[in-house]
């Protein structure tokens, strides 16, 4: 985690000066960039579209037909409950998918607020809001999420507050080293020389200067974020047991360990949605550090 | 001569040496390993009150009076070789078998049957409230003694065969910090030294307990009775993770693996070195809906509650589990209780009739309670979404809201929760339990809210806690369970199968109601 | 800021996240809304009011929280973490105890990620965009793609039940573990070897397979790609253009002059990974039925067993400020532009 925000802190310099169309040629011709894009597009379209696609309710169960290998009436198998596991499989993508870029979403908001309004004021607060970050950082993630959705009671949402929780931390030592950065630069002065007043300069000007990079870490934290997801659902955090999801799925390959395709499918499902982000975050990655770029 | 000497010494030790190994090799410990995951808190058997504690006590100590090795049908004679009942119903004179003796070689005694149970009511342990209606206990002389009781109580005698009725030595107790003292919840002491200790007339003796690792057993070199006991060693191992319990079987690193699932069980059928067991158990599953409207809302109405009874698939739960379908929360095997061909059949088109009766034809949304949690290799998670499955196929609608163990416990022993899925398992292997499930019971009153039921009914529940003929309970039980069929806030669904599996060449297993497993039966076909 | 003082500054440093930890921990399991009460009673003991009441004088329970929390701190002065609920041993013990099976698991585990990682990250850099390159970056990102309790069943399917190469579940064959003589140093690689028991040595050896190469997997795909780009911006440096020129051999040149420069943040993430490692990989752990710190730590917090779960949390919290100061003490000497403040 930490190694990604150092990346990224050397960001908004090179970002900024990039064109959009530079940018897009350097992604283009990286081949993984494509893999990354088809990879989530095709799940997104599977999800969507699971409702035309999938052969059977991924609910119906039929205890008398359960845990059969695939065959041709169910291509993926049936799982204990006798449900069809390639519907559930597609279904899988409307939970998981989303609930991973939700926690990116509200962690990306929360963190650069709060990260923004430490750096922008300074000292005590600064300095409280940072030990406060290092304290949620000290804890490993899956425990503090783990405790969080306990206290709240297992269900999507709770999960996704759990996750945001442990996710924001990140984004404000970001945003507040940037701040800080920002802070002493000659435009800021100049605002302040014209007699701006602090809000006006934290919103107007520091802030803008900090969603680029706020933005990038993010994306490339989609994959991350998703793979948390389905670990607290897979200890069994998130979606109610009968939902089709993929963390859940999986977990029943714990005690049914020679079913695999009740567990396989799901588990590849995860596997290919994060890769795909990965991979078209490793090349937004490669492109945007200036470091790599001058080897050129 | 110093040469000699030396020469002389070395042949003596290495005689000696060859003789250790030619005896060691001759006489191959008979060790039997068992896979289990451990649930013990204590081996005290004042303190302790789990699965574990059970069987591994049922070998370290005895009690006065035992069941049968297969079942609770009948009362036996164990440590007392015979007992009287006073006519008021109210007193019980055991007179202790002479020959029975301590491991440390000393007889039992009066004495140390009133210190036990005086230290099991006053440790204020876990099973201590078995004690409750124990008024008094008094040895007469050496060889007998006399219990008083609070009130009638017609299962008594079963009471007695739970393990927390273990008799210990009192001297070696006390010497390791023990008391029997009213103040013994905060002065007795020695909880720890029982933990890895035992101080009782079994067959075993209880060499080590390391939590979350192992418990040792090994033979009772002075057991009084002629019961020939073929291990030398009990190794219990614990192994949490039932897929590392069948792994281990597999490879025959463990004799007896005691948690597997029932899908696990299935795929080590026709593995010729494994065998399996199947007994129906006596834990019930079951769903309760609380009587109070403002908690237990639509499901607090009685027509609501039948027609969750005639929506489930009893025949699809079978399907996965095994075992039998309970006619109501009595276990079935206790004596009194009904069997299948009086329990409830599936009946969709009239629980959607009751549900038009009561106001909801279109059905109504509700969300069902339930531990996240597996017991005996069945998985509640499972089970709860075939209740949600079939209970949608009547348009009740469910969400499922899985809780950590503690968490719904809480709210189920205050009563909290409007529909939950629980279990029960009994305290006593008597009818007598299922006053728990009658109003104003343990589970109706605190859980459900249910304290009244019809006069009628209310008298047939004070009659049967004091009727003593057998024929005469069973025939007031089979009533209070047909009532509670009707018109109790229960669905009992499914009491699974226990399945074990075990070392085809291991012989004499068979589950225990009280006390799962006694493994002094057990032996190894050479 | 003279070095000494800066570690003044870090050790005094410690002592308020650890106060912070135990309150963050105190407050979660206060937060969770079971009692330890019904956690650790069995149902029927708990209708009788002596029992539980006895019980919650011996777990301090019938106080109010803030006395709780103070007493916990002044135990924790005097060195007392408390005795867990659950296992009944006092908390110290249980860390001894777990603590080794996670630093043994975590050891291996970076090793493997190590010679994984680093190996892929070299290559890829001196091969840039080749297919050597592509090929290297893939599997570097799947190892980090693949959620570790998947890549768990699956190692444990195919190398453990189809092909039975190695063992499974657990630290030891079944047998052996009842029989271990008392810990010396908790590791039982080590453990064995110091004893000569080759038996234990290739079951512990055995065991630690399948874990350690899944962690590792994960482990090498960060260590990876960070050599690769940290490399890759060591080569694009003058001096290494002057070594070149001067016609060195190109690997003295790689071994000598840019990997040794490419060292810092390398280090830095093979540090924090260990660091994270150390502090327990609950799902692997949960997975393989490790008995580590990690899985401790789910069944404490499943258990609302706060002794322990509060134990744990200032463990993990001193591991994670201790690699930040290794992390940082590196940076000192390795980097000298980095202004102490």
């Amino acid at each position: 985690m930490s190694s990604t925000s150092s990346t990224i802190s050397s960001i908004p310099a090179s970002a900024s000066r990039s064109t959009r169309s530079t940018a897009w040629g350097h992604l283009r011709r990286n081949p993984l960039v494509g893999v990354g894009l088809l990879l989530v597009l095709v799940w997104l379209v599977l999800g969507l579209l699971a409702p035309l696609i999938a052969p059977y309710d991924p609910l119906r169960q039929n205890v008398s037909n359960r845990m059969r290998p695939p065959h041709a009436e169910h291509i993926m198998g049936t799982d204990e409950l006798g449900r069809d596991v390639f519907s559930r499989v597609l279904y899988g993508a409307r939970v998981t998918i989303p609930a991973g870029l939700m926690v990116i979403l509200f962690g990306t908001v929360i963190g650069t607020l709060v990260g923004a309004v430490a750096g922008f004021i300074g000292g005590w607060i600064d300095e409280t809001i940072m030990r406060i970050t290092e304290l949620f950082m000290a804890f490993p993630t899956i425990i503090l999420a783990m405790a969080i959705s306990a206290a709240l009671g297992p269900d999507v949402r709770n999960a996704i507050i759990a996750l945001v929780v442990v996710w924001w931390p990140n984004y404000a030592r970001l945003v507040r080293g940037l701040v800080l950065e920002i802070k002493s630069k000659e435009f800021v002065e100049g605002a302040r020389a014209i007699g701006a007043t602090g809000p006006y300069i934290l919103f107007r000007t520091v802030l803008p200067n900090c969603i680029a990079p706020a933005i990038v870490l993010g994306t490339l934290d989609v994959g991350n974020a998703i793979l948390t997801f389905a670990g607290l659902s897979f200890l069994g955090l998130g979606p109610e047991p009968s939902a089709a999801d993929w963390g859940r799925m999986v977990s029943s390959g714990v005690d049914n360990l020679n079913q695999w395709w009740t567990w396989l499918f799901a588990g590849v499902g995860i596997a290919s949605v994060v890769l795909g982000c990965n991979f078209i975050g490793d090349g937004l990655r490669d492109f945007l550090d200036p470091r790599l770029r001058k080897g050129n | 001569m110093h040469k000699i000497f030396r020469f002389m010494m070395l042949s003596v030790m290495l005689a000696a040496l060859m003789l250790g190994v030619f005896v060691s090799a001759a006489q191959e410990e008979r060790v039997l390993v068992i896979g289990h995951a451990e649930s013990t808190d204590s081996y005290d058997p004042a303190r302790g009150f789990t699965q574990t504690t059970g069987f591994v006590n049922r070998v370290t100590y005895q009690t006065l009076v035992t069941f049968p090795d297969e079942n609770a049908s009948e009362i036996l004679p164990l440590l007392a070789t015979s007992w009287e009942v006073s006519d008021d119903d109210l007193s019980y004179t055991f007179t202790l078998d002479p020959n029975a003796r301590f491991a440390s070689g000393n007889p039992v005694t009066a004495a140390d049957v009133v210190f036990s149970i005086n230290r099991l009511k006053n440790v204020k342990g876990n099973p201590s409230f078995l004690a409750d209606v124990i008024e008094s206990v008094v040895a007469n002389d050496d060889g007998t003694v006399t219990f008083k009781l609070t009130r009638i109580n017609p299962a008594f005698l079963n009471l007695l065969c739970n393990y927390a009725f273990s008799i210990t030595e009192a001297a070696v107790v006390i010497a390791n910090g023990g008391t029997d003292a009213e103040d013994a919840a905060t002065t007795d002491a020695a909880g720890a030294w029982l933990d890895t200790n035992s101080a009782g007339s079994g067959p075993y003796i209880l060499e080590s307990w390391e939590p979350t690792v192992s418990t040792v057993l090994v033979r009772n070199p002075n057991y009084w009775r002629d019961r020939e006991v073929y291990f030398d060693r009990v190794i219990v191992v614990n192994i949490p993770t039932p897929a590392s319990q069948k792994a281990a079987l597999e490879a025959g690193d463990i004799d007896l693996a005691l948690d597997l699932t029932a899908d696990q069980i299935a795929e080590l059928e026709g593995n010729p070195n494994v065998a399996i067991a199947r007994f129906p158990a006596n834990i019930v599953h079951f769903l309760l809906m609380n009587q109070d409207p403002e908690i237990g809302g639509i499901v607090s109405d009685p027509r609501v509650q039948k027609a969750i009874r005639l929506a489930l698939d009893y025949d699809g739960f079978k399907e996965l589990w095994g075992g039998v379908q309970p006619a109501a929360n009595l276990a079935f095997g206790l004596l009194g209780a009904l069997g299948e061909e009086d329990a409830l059949d599936r009946d969709l088109d009239a629980a959607r009739a009751l549900l038009a009766e009561a106001g909801y034809p279109d059905g109504f949304e509700i969300t069902l309670s339930y531990p996240d949690f597996s017991f005996q290799g069945v998985n509640m998670n499972i089970n709860a979404q075939k209740i949600q499955s079939d209970l949608a196929e009547v348009g009740i609608r469910v969400t499922l809201n899985t809780q950590q163990l503690q968490i719904g416990l809480a709210e189920y022993r205050a009563g909290q929760q409007g529909f939950a899925y629980w279990f029960w398992g009994p305290d006593i292997l008597d009818a007598s339990d299922f006053f728990a499930f009658l109003p104003g019971g343990k589970v109706a009153s605190e859980r459900t809210n249910w304290n009244e039921g019809p006069a009628e009914i209310m008298e047939l529940i004070a009659a049967a806690k004091v009727e003593t003929d057998p024929e005469a309970r069973v025939e007031m039980f089979a009533q209070l369970q047909r009532f509670n069929q009707e018109s109790g806030p229960y669905a009992p669904f499914i009491q699974p199968a226990i399945q074990t599996a075990f070392r085809a060449n291991l012989q004499g297993y068979i589950w225990h109601p009280q006390w799962l497993l006694d493994v002094s039966l057990l032996s190894r076909s050479e | 800021m003279s070095f000494q003082r800066y570690i003044l500054r870090r050790i005094l440093f410690v002592i308020p996240v650890v106060f912070g930890i135990t309150f963050f921990a105190f407050f979660i399991a206060n937060a969770v809304p079971a009692d330890p009460v019904t956690a650790n009673l069995p149902q029927s003991a708990l209708n009788n009011p002596e029992i539980v009441e006895t019980f919650r004088r011996r777990w301090g329970l019938d106080r109010p929280p803030v006395e709780r929390y103070l007493t916990y701190v002044s135990n924790l002065v005097q060195g007392d973490l408390g005795t867990s609920i659950k296992t009944r041993r006092p908390v110290i013990d249980d860390i001894r105890r777990f603590l080794p099976a996670t630093m043994e698991l975590a050891t291996f585990s970076i090793v493997v990620g190590i010679s994984l990682g680093v190996g892929l990250g070299v290559v890829s850099a001196l091969y840039r965009n080749t297919v050597v390159d592509y090929a290297a970056r893939v599997f570097s990102l799947v190892g980090v793609s693949f959620p570790v309790f998947l890549l768990a069943l699956i190692a444990l399917s195919i190398f453990y039940v189809q092909l039975g190469w190695t063992s499974g579940l657990g630290r030891l064959d079944i047998v052996l573990q009842t029989r271990q003589p008392p810990a010396v140093t908790g590791w039982y690689t080590i453990d064995s070897l110091l004893r000569g028991d080759l038996r234990t040595f290739q079951s512990a050896v055995s065991h630690l397979i399948l874990p350690s190469l899944v962690l590792g997997s994960y482990v090498s795909g960060i260590i990876a790609r960070i050599t690769r780009s940290s490399l890759l911006e060591v080569l694009g440096q003058d001096y290494i253009r002057t070594a070149r020129s001067k016609g060195l051999r190109e690997r003295f040149v790689i071994r000598r002059h840019a990997m040794r420069n490419a060292m810092i943040p390398i280090v830095t993430v093979i540090g924090l990974s260990y660091g994270s490692l150390l502090s327990g990989a609950v799902l692997t752990e949960s997975i393989f039925a490790w008995p580590g710190i990690g899985r401790y730590m789910y069944q404490a917090s499943t258990s609302q067993d706060f002794p322990a779960i509060m134990g744990v949390s200032i463990l993990i919290a001193l591991i994670f400020v201790g690699v930040n100061f290794v992390v940082d003490i590196l940076y000192y000497f390795l980097d000298p532009r980095i202004r102490l403040t």
